[in-house]
Parts: structure tokens; C-alpha cells; sequence
């Protein structure tokens, strides 16, 4: 059988097959969310294109309005609809029933990584200039409280990062300390996980607060020395050189 | 039942009221509606659909004196005015920036004596360059700088000294300004402010 | 799916004040009764006016009928500052080209602005009695600045609506050798709209991004406070934005007329403005996106923080519906095009299938990697799988980055659909038609891999080098693209013949709702930014100068807003139906065409458009 319908179908089944186990062989599974939107944004692609002319929404919609409209002939038809009607509501009332159960599992989350900082954090910069003796004070202040959680190479590896979900940022990672300006950073380092805004769940984050350990001046070398480490530059708005 | 359930199922049953009339109104304009408010139903449902969030607006700080025991509070209560009530971030920045319109103020701790800094937020015209790019009597530059210890901003001798205080420390200079400075009593502020300005004139 | 706000930690206030659900129902009973300000004032109108900060109505809430009501008001505004841009261009067009349908559809265009410009002006009037009363300090404030900016903005209102009267009202005066003047006075029509929309912006735009206030006359601070670091960007956003807004309404109400029309000659008319009303959406559209961008930037460089809290904070999802509307626009008027091409050109359909497919392959693909948001939705355990919220693999399309990318590319895609269709049924005669052709094939294959090329290079290189270069370059390339492509098809198309006429009133059932689809995307589009811009100040009237104390500091969650939107988006379309409905009725009165008229009326006459006065033939012409 070759038509419209069936092609959708196809597609949609070969597009679901591949995002769910093809692509989990390459790299990590998708979340469900992710792989829904792919498969309505496909669907909705093959909407579009049979129902530009007539005669392909025809052959799109034309067995779909028959089947329902019962006046497909043959007793398999039949039988096929009157399987649909039992089906149909079951699946309904199964979703409902999913969704509403009560499980042990948290919802699912949307946890914003890194959030708008306070005010009074966001127009800050480093007093401290980028040189060989601050860089190497920094790593060292690193060294001493960082590195246990974030890696000593600077890329969330460190030994006590298993235990933490979610686990300590990796800084060589361009999407983390790359994409932010030193005062964000200092921003997280003074006041930790407590620090964030709701969006950002505070209560997920395992950072500690720094202010009471470290002064203003520690923070603003470790972050030097970070930077250094993790082979990154701070986001600016100023060009360098 | 959860607001957002209730208005998920507000979504629904305005989708099924549009789908409804799409199967059995035969009028067009109405069928036109049934279409619009499907749409906007679907709509709605989405933006139900992922994870809910309000910003809540964090809580209202006070300048509380007593709170204060060290120059680095007194350097923090700064920072807090610097951002917000001092209005100061608003065209200066501290580091370089794009979109400043005055001077950075990175390293104005070290460079500036507090007394200068003070005479300067308190009577920003006191000293004004010139302009001697032309013939005759030199043109005056007034400074764009607003008095900060007058409305609309209005801050206290107390905050103008917190906010030093936080400029010292953001140069990676020790704080000069006292906790002390800002116990003495409220009368002689007014009386520093005023002096300052008198010498200008 | 599962719901958060319900029971966890973050909903510390009293779940009424987050949602307001009681004040959403009781909307639809209080629009019924339509807004009366007495209503507002009574309520705490004994309490001194001095000290009050602002003022409620209990159960509605102050915040939401704000809400509305200047949501409906900015509606409005955008049409009635948008439409008349286009009705100019198009009766400069019908005279130049002497063409009577433009000069028809431009009046046509003229009757809708005319009609809802009054009841913009209500709305606007409504929405500042309402605003001194439910926010007296904050308007104090505004007031105290920018008060020389209130006569000056009373003043243009005045030569608006007095050029606007002389333009409606004198058009059929004005034809002959008088057009000059009414073109003229079109012009001014323009200008004046244009300020119109430029002061209060700058009021708002005050709001967002303010500076300081020093001292000096009312002139200078009100001017000082005039040039925020946003003005620009929103002017220029607003004010394509308008032209977008204007056309897919006039589009949408072509469509609706389409649907409803029962003769040949208000079918073929209704698809024709349908055509013309979805060419002007789309052609405003095309460099809205960059001037969207050069908004967000600008925001993100007044403030790090504001920037933060839309693009990857409290809003970021805000931008994922985002991308999902503009994503349904994009392909409903690629839609539209393309229905165009296999229905208005008897026998085009199996040619054109093959060039459709690709570019609504690539438009899903691009619209796939804009929806992918950079934090996922994931439940613990593939959360856990995936090391985090972000995906390892598919993380990369969160990104600016990628997003720049695939909007370029959907705007490329939007313009070949464009130029597809003005091709479409022509045979080319030039000797050089094929050289061209290839050129531009080049060219265009090119552009693309250059977009995706500085889109990939983009993540290797720091931001500020892929903010000031990389994707100010895909812009220019796009732009290029359009401005090198247009003229030279229109050389082409010149000595073009053609092979197959258009036909028009063909157009199916779904290409009505396709145009009604695409107002209401707009629309919402519209209010949806409308949120964002409100929610950016966070709990700021003016964002670092005046907090609001009141207690609709708070900024609700994404569900709860896009509720109001859509009833916003909804009461507007009625609204709109509405005002169209009363301004046709004059038209049935004198409307039933007589046939033999149609052979006497000269180039420009009376008969109303509206009526199916336009002779048929003149449509076919239509290239």
C-alpha cells in the first residue's frame, strides 16, 4: 500500500525508532519531551505538504473520513472500527490514569542553569589583573577548596562529583564558564547554591557558599585561576587586543 | 485541584467547544471562531504544558546601621546601592562596558582620595574642565553627574559612605572608610554637604 | 506530563495570588460590561489621594485589567499605525502604474484604518484613566519627566486625526491631477504616525532601560530620558512589527471575506487582498527577526541582568514559545505561497513538488534545532542519564549560536519560497535568463553554506567575536541575498512571458485559514512579547529607580500568561471582526452592483471595492 497515509505513518514510525534507540547508540538517550516535539514537528510537515493540492488530501484525509465514516466495505473494515472505538477511550482513560497516579518518581524538571544574577552582582569586574602570580595564587586556592568536587583538571571530575546530582559544572565545557562574565562567577562562588533565584532550584545545588571561607579577594583569584586552568576565556562585551 | 489543571481544563473544553462547531456549524464566520479558538486553546495548553514558574521579587532591604560591624559590611550595603537605590550603574560601569555613558570607575578607589569622592557625589560641578579648543573665553564643561545626596536619589551621608566604601574595595583597596564614620550623628551631614557646595560658589 | 506549581517549595505565596484563576473567570462576565474607569475610582475613593500608591479593584486586579486593556490598545496602535504605510505604498503604485484595483485596495485598506482608529483612540483613553488611577505614584514619576513630551505627543494627535479625516474623506475629491496632493497628505499621515508611536515608546522604553535624570529645564530632562539606550531598537522593532501586524490582518480579513464571499468577482477580489495582505506580513517579517536582535543586544548590553532573566533565566521557555509561533508563521505563509503556486497555476502542482519538499525540509529542520531548548524538560532518571538538563549531543542547538543559524536559514528559505512564486507560470526570454539563473542558484547555495559554516564556527570562537561578527555577517549575507535577488528576477520577469495565467478565486478552503492563522499568530506574538518586555523590569516600575511595592510585583508563571494572552489575542480579533463588520455596512446600503455600471465607471471610481465593484478582467492580469 502506497499513499500519503501510509508514508506518514512510515515516517513516523522510522523517525521514532531512530530517536529513540538509533540515536542512544551514538550518544545519550533523549529526553521524552524532546523526542514528542520531533515527532509533531514531523507530523506537521507531512500535513503541510499533503494537503497542498487536492487530490493528495484526498488520498491523506479520504481514508481516515472512510474508515470513520464506516463506509469502507469489507469486514475487516468493520471489525478494525469497532477495535478503534474500544481502543480508543482505553488509551485516553490509561494516559489519564498514568498521569494522575500518584509515583514515586519527582516531576519532571526545567532547571535554569544559570539564571539572571542580583542586581547589585551583574556590573562588577575583576580588580585584579590576569598575571603569572595571581594566576598561579588562584589555582592554588583552587586546588585546596574546589578541585575535591570540581576536578582537578578543571572538568567536573573531581572525586566527591559522583555523589552530586546534579553534578559539579565542568568548566572546560565551552556552555559553562565561557558564556559568563567574572562577576557572574563571583556571583555563584560568594553566594553558592542558596544564592540562586527560584528558577534556578537552590535546593538542587550542592555549591557551598563561599563568603563565609574566602574573601572578596580569594574568590576574584580563583576565578582567575580557573579561567586559566579550564583553558577558557570570561565573556565580554569589550573586544581584547 | 491545581490552578493549572483548571486552566488546562478550561484549554480543553474551549478546544472541544471549537472543535464542535467546526463538525456541526455550517455558517462560516462561526466556523471561522470555532477555528481561531482552537488555536488559541492549543495555544494555551502548550504553554501549560511546560514546567510553571513565577518570579517572586526578592525582599525589600533595609540600610539597618546596627547590622553593620566591618568596613566589608559597610563595602556590601554599598554594593546593594551602587545597583539600585544610588542609580550609580545606570551610566557608570566598573570594568569596561560598551554601553556606559561615564567614566569606569574601575580602580577609583585606589586612584581617589574618599574626601574627593564625597565632594564629587555631593558637589559634582565643583571642579569643571574647559574647553580651550576655540577662540576666546574658554566653555565650560558641567559635568552630566546628578547631586546623589539631593532628590531624586537622595541617598544619606551613611549610604554615600557605603558606597566608598565599596568603590575602595572593588580597587582592591583597604577600606579607609570607619564604621564609625557613619554612627556620628545626622546633623553634621547636612552640614558637610552644605559647606562643599558653598565652596563652589 | 507533570505540573510544578502546584506543591514544591517555590510556591511560597498564597497560590490565589499566583494564578488570580478566580479574576481569569471572572474576565468574560467583565468584558461583557465593557470597562467603565468610574468603577476603578470607586473603590478606595475615599482614601487620600496623596499618600496612595496604587489602587485596586479586588478580585479583577489592577495588574490584569492594565493587562488588557493596554493590550488591546497596542493592538490597535500597531494596526492602525501599520496599515497606513502599506495603503500609501499601494495608491502610489495604482498611480503610478495606473492600476484602479491598487488605488481600490489602498481605499479599502484606508475604510479599516479609519474604523479602528477611533477605537484605538478609546482604548488609549481608557488605559491612561485607568493608569492614573491604579498607579498614581509611578505616573507622578513619568509625568514629572516627561511632561513637555505629553503636549507634544497631545499636538501630533491632533494633526493625525485631522490628516487622517482629509485623507479618507477626500479621496474620491482627490483623483485626477489633485493625487499629488492626497499622496502628500498620505505622507504626512506617516510622518505623523510614525512620532505618534515614537514618543510613548519612549516612555516605555524609559521604563525598561532609564537613565539618569540630572538637573535642567522640563525640555532637557524630558529629552535627556527620551534617548535611552532602547528607543531605537523598539522603535524601529515596533514599527516593522506594525507593518507585519497591519498586513496579516488585512490579510486575514481578506480571508475571511474570501470564505464568505458568494460571487466570482468578491472571490477573485478577497483572494487577490488575501495575496497582497500575507505579501506584506511576509515581507515586514523577513528583517524583523534582525531587528529583534539588535533589540535583544542592546537590552543585554544596558543590562546583564535584564538580558539573563529573557534569554536563559525566568523567560528562557517564554522564547521557546516563541520560536514555536514564529515557527507556525513562518510555514503558514509558506503555506499560503505554495497553495498559491499549485492552485492559482492550473497545472504547476507536479513541478513545483519537488522544490516545496526541500524547502519544507529544511524550514521543519531549521524549526526543529530553534524549538530544541538549551535546559530540557527531563524526568530524574533521564536527567541523570543525559549527565545534567543538558543533552550532550543535541545541547548545542540550546545555543544563540545555533538559533541565529537556523533563523537566517528560514528566512532565506521564506524569500526562495517568494520568488518561487513570482516565477511561477513565467517562461523566461532573456539571453542571458539562464547564465542568471545559475548565478543566482550559486550564489544562494553559497549563502547557505556560509550561514551554517559561521553558525558552526560560532561555538569555537568567544561570544563577543560571534555577537560583533559572525552573526551581523549571516545577517548581511541573507540580506544581500534578498537585495540582489529581487531586482534581478524583476529584470528577468520583465521580458518574461507567460506561459500560464493566474487564475484567482480558486484558492481552497484551507488558504482562509491559513490567512486567519496567520493574523493569530501575530497577534499573539504580539502579546507574548508584550509579557516579555513587562516581565524583563522583574519587580521594577522603572527598572533600578522605582520598585513596585504593590502586590502584583510578581511576574506569573508562562501558563497563567498565555491564558490572558489568548483571551487577549481573542477579544482583539472580535473586536477587529467587529469594527470591520459596522465599516462594511455602509457598503450594503449602496453595495448591490449594478452590472452596467461596471462598463461606465472611469479609472478610480466609486464603487466600492467591498462590493465586488472591480471588473474581472482586470485580474488576470495580475503578475
Amino acid at each position: 500500500m502506497k499513499g500519503p497515509l501510509s508514508t506518514t505513518a512510515i515516517l513516523l514510525a522510522g523517525m521514532y525508532v531512530f530517536l529513540k534507540f538509533i540515536l542512544p547508540l551514538f550518544t545519550a538517550p533523549l529526553p521524552a519531551s524532546l523526542i514528542y516535539l520531533y515527532l509533531v514537528l514531523t507530523l506537521s510537515a507531512t500535513m503541510i505538504f499533503f494537503t497542498m493540492s487536492g487530490s493528495s488530501l484526498d488520498s491523506f484525509m479520504g481514508p481516515i473520513g472512510r474508515f470513520l465514516a464506516g463506509t469502507d466495505v469489507g469486514g475487516t473494515a468493520k471489525t478494525a472500527r469497532l477495535l478503534v472505538l474500544i481502543v480508543f477511550p482505553l488509551l485516553v482513560g490509561w494516559q489519564t490514569y498514568t498521569r494522575l497516579a500518584p509515583s514515586d518518581l519527582p516531576p519532571a524538571e526545567n532547571r535554569t542553569i544559570h539564571p539572571a544574577p542580583p542586581g547589585e552582582f551583574v556590573g562588577l569586574s575583576n580588580p585584579y589583573p590576569t598575571n603569572e602570580q595571581n594566576i598561579q595564587e588562584g589555582k592554588g586556592i583552587y586546588a585546596a577548596n574546589c578541585s575535591p568536587c570540581h576536578g582537578p583538571n578543571f572538568d567536573g571530575k573531581g572525586t566527591a562529583a559522583p555523589g552530586f546530582n546534579p553534578p559539579p559544572a565542568n568548566f572546560a565545557d565551552p556552555g559553562t564558564i565561557a558564556q559568563l562574565q567574572e562577576s557572574y562567577l563571583f556571583w555563584r562562588i560568594k553566594k553558592g547554591g542558596v544564592g540562586l533565584p527560584i528558577e534556578g532550584m537552590p535546593w538542587k545545588s550542592a555549591m557551598p557558599r563561599w563568603e563565609h571561607e574566602l574573601s572578596d579577594e580569594k574568590i576574584w583569584k580563583v576565578i582567575i585561576g580557573e579561567y586559566d586552568g579550564a583553558g577558557q576565556s570570561p565573556r565580554t562585551w569589550e573586544e581584547e587586543e | 485541584m491545581s490552578e493549572v489543571a483548571l486552566l488546562q481544563i478550561i484549554g480543553l473544553c474551549v478546544v472541544g467547544v471549537g472543535i464542535l462547531i467546526l463538525l456541526f456549524i455550517k455558517s462560516m464566520f462561526v466556523r471561522v471562531v470555532g477555528f481561531v479558538v482552537i488555536v488559541l486553546g492549543s495555544f494555551s495548553l502548550i504553554a501549560l504544558g511546560v514546567p510553571q514558574m513565577a518570579s517572586l521579587p526578592p525582599a525589600i532591604e533595609t540600610f539597618d546601621i546596627a547590622s553593620v560591624k566591618t568596613p566589608d559590611d559597610l563595602a556590601s550595603i554599598g554594593q546593594k546601592i551602587f545597583f539600585s537605590k544610588g542609580q550609580c550603574a545606570l551610566c557608570h560601569s566598573i570594568g569596561p562596558s560598551e554601553s556606559a555613558r561615564c567614566p569606569d570607575l574601575a580602580g577609583i578607589g585606589a586612584k581617589l582620595a574618599p574626601e574627593f569622592l564625597y565632594e564629587s557625589l555631593t558637589s559634582p560641578q565643583s571642579y569643571i574642565y574647559l574647553d580651550f579648543r576655540h577662540e576666546g573665553v574658554p566653555k565650560e564643561y558641567p559635568a552630566r553627574m546628578p547631586y546623589i545626596n539631593k532628590n531624586p536619589i537622595a541617598l544619606s551621608k551613611q549610604e554615600i559612605y557605603s558606597v566608598i566604601a565599596f568603590l575602595q574595595k572593588m580597587s582592591g583597596e583597604p577600606i579607609s572608610i570607619k564604621v564609625e564614620d557613619i554612627l556620628e550623628p545626622e546633623s553634621e551631614e547636612t552640614e558637610v554637604a552644605s559647606v562643599s557646595v558653598h565652596g563652589h560658589e | 506530563m507533570t505540573y510544578q506549581i502546584s506543591k514544591n517549595p517555590m510556591t511560597t505565596i498564597p497560590a490565589g495570588r499566583l494564578l488570580c484563576l478566580p479574576s481569569l473567570l471572572k474576565w468574560g462576565a467583565f468584558l461583557a460590561l465593557f470597562l467603565f474607569p468610574a468603577f476603578a475610582l470607586a473603590q478606595d475613593g475615599a482614601t487620600a489621594a496623596q499618600a496612595v500608591g496604587y489602587r485596586d479593584i479586588p478580585g479583577l486586579g489592577s495588574r490584569n485589567i492594565i493587562w488588557v486593556i493596554a493590550q488591546q490598545h497596542l493592538l490597535l496602535a500597531g494596526f492602525v499605525l501599520g496599515v497606513p504605510l502599506f495603503a500609501w505604498v499601494c495608491e502610489i503604485v495604482g498611480w503610478r502604474t495606473k492600476e484602479a484595483r491598487y488605488d481600490k485596495l489602498a481605499k479599502e485598506f484606508t475604510k479599516l484604518l479609519t474604523s479602528a482608529y477611533a477605537t484605538t483612540a478609546l482604548f488609549g483613553g481608557i488605559l491612561l484613566f485607568l493608569l492614573i488611577a491604579f498607579y498614581p505614584k509611578l505616573m507622578a514619576y513619568l509625568t514629572d519627566v516627561f511632561f513637555p513630551s505629553f503636549l507634544v505627543y497631545s499636538m501630533l494627535f491632533l494633526l493625525e486625526t485631522a490628516t487622517l479625516y482629509l485623507y479618507w474623506y477626500g479621496w474620491d475629491a482627490m483623483q485626477g491631477n489633485k493625487k499629488g496632493f492626497h499622496i502628500f497628505l498620505g505622507l504626512m499621515l506617516n510622518v505623523f504616525a510614525f512620532f505618534i508611536m515614537v514618543i510613548p515608546n519612549a516612555w516605555a522604553t524609559f521604563q525598561a532601560s532609564p537613565v539618569v535624570i540630572a538637573e535642567g529645564t522640563a525640555l532637557e530632562r524630558a529629552w535627556a530620558a527620551t534617548w535611552n539606550p532602547t528607543w531605537w531598537p523598539v522603535n524601529i522593532h515596533r514599527f516593522i512589527a506594525n507593518i507585519v501586524l497591519g498586513g496579516f490582518i488585512c490579510g486575514a480579513y481578506a480571508g475571511v471575506r474570501y470564505l464568505l464571499a458568494v460571487s466570482r468577482e468578491e472571490r477573485e477580489h478577497y483572494d487577490w487582498m488575501g495575496y497582497v495582505g500575507n505579501f506584506i506580513g511576509v515581507f515586514g517579517m523577513l528583517p524583523l527577526p534582525f531587528a529583534g536582535y539588535w533589540l535583544m543586544r542592546e537590552i543585554y548590553q544596558y543590562n546583564q541582568q535584564m538580558g539573563i532573566t529573557l534569554m536563559g533565566g525566568f523567560l528562557a521557555w517564554l522564547f521557546i514559545l516563541q520560536a514555536m509561533l514564529i515557527g507556525v508563521l513562518f510555514l503558514g505563509a509558506n503555506y499560503y505561497f505554495w497553495l498559491g503556486i499549485s492552485h492559482r497555476i492550473p497545472g504547476s502542482e507536479q513541478s513545483y513538488k519537488k522544490p516545496i519538499l526541500a524547502m519544507l525540509v529544511v524550514l521543519m529542520v531549521c524549526l526543529g534545532v530553534w524549538m530544541t531548548p538549551h535546559s530540557l524538560v527531563a524526568s530524574l532518571e533521564e536527567a541523570r542519564k543525559m549527565g545534567g538538563t543538558h543533552h550532550p549531543l543535541l545541547g548545542v542547538f540550546g545555543v544563540m549560536s545555533a538559533k541565529m543559524t537556523v533563523s537566517n536559514l528560514m528566512i532565506l528559505v521564506t524569500f526562495m519560497s517568494f520568488i518561487m512564486y513570482w516565477r511561477a507560470g513565467k517562461q523566461e526570454t532573456a539571453g542571458w535568463a539562464k547564465v542568471a539563473k545559475a548565478i543566482m542558484g550559486a550564489m544562494l547555495v553559497i549563502a547557505g553554506v556560509a550561514v551554517i559554516v559561521l553558525g558552526v564556527w560560532g561555538y569555537f570562537v568567544p561570544a563577543i567575536v560571534r555577537i560583533n561578527y559572525f552573526s551581523v555577517a549571516q545577517v548581511l549575507i541573507v540580506l544581500f541575498i534578498m537585495v540582489t535577488f529581487t531586482p534581478l528576477t524583476g529584470l528577468l520577469m520583465k521580458s518574461a512571458k507567460t506561459t500560464t495565467e493566474m487564475v484567482w478565486g480558486q484558492m481552497p478552503i484551507r488558504a482562509g485559514y491559513s490567512l486567519v492563522l496567520n493574523a493569530v499568530m501575530v497577534i499573539l506574538l504580539m502579546s507574548l512579547m508584550g509579557y516579555a518586555r513587562s516581565s524583563s523590569r522583574v519587580h521594577w516600575h522603572i527598572y533600578g529607580v522605582m520598585r513596585d511595592t504593590s502586590e502584583y510585583a510578581y511576574s506569573p508563571a508562562l501558563g497563567y500568561a498565555a491564558a490572558f494572552m489568548s483571551l487577549n489575542t481573542f477579544v482583539f480579533c472580535l473586536l477587529v471582526a467587529f469594527i470591520f463588520w459596522v465599516a462594511s455596512m455602509g457598503d450594503k446600503g449602496k453595495g448591490q452592483p449594478k452590472p452596467e455600471a461596471e462598463a461606465k465607471v472611469p479609472v478610480g471610481d466609486m464603487t466600492p471595492a467591498m462590493a465586488g465593484g472591480s471588473p474581472s478582467s482586470s485580474y488576470s492580469q495580475k503578475g
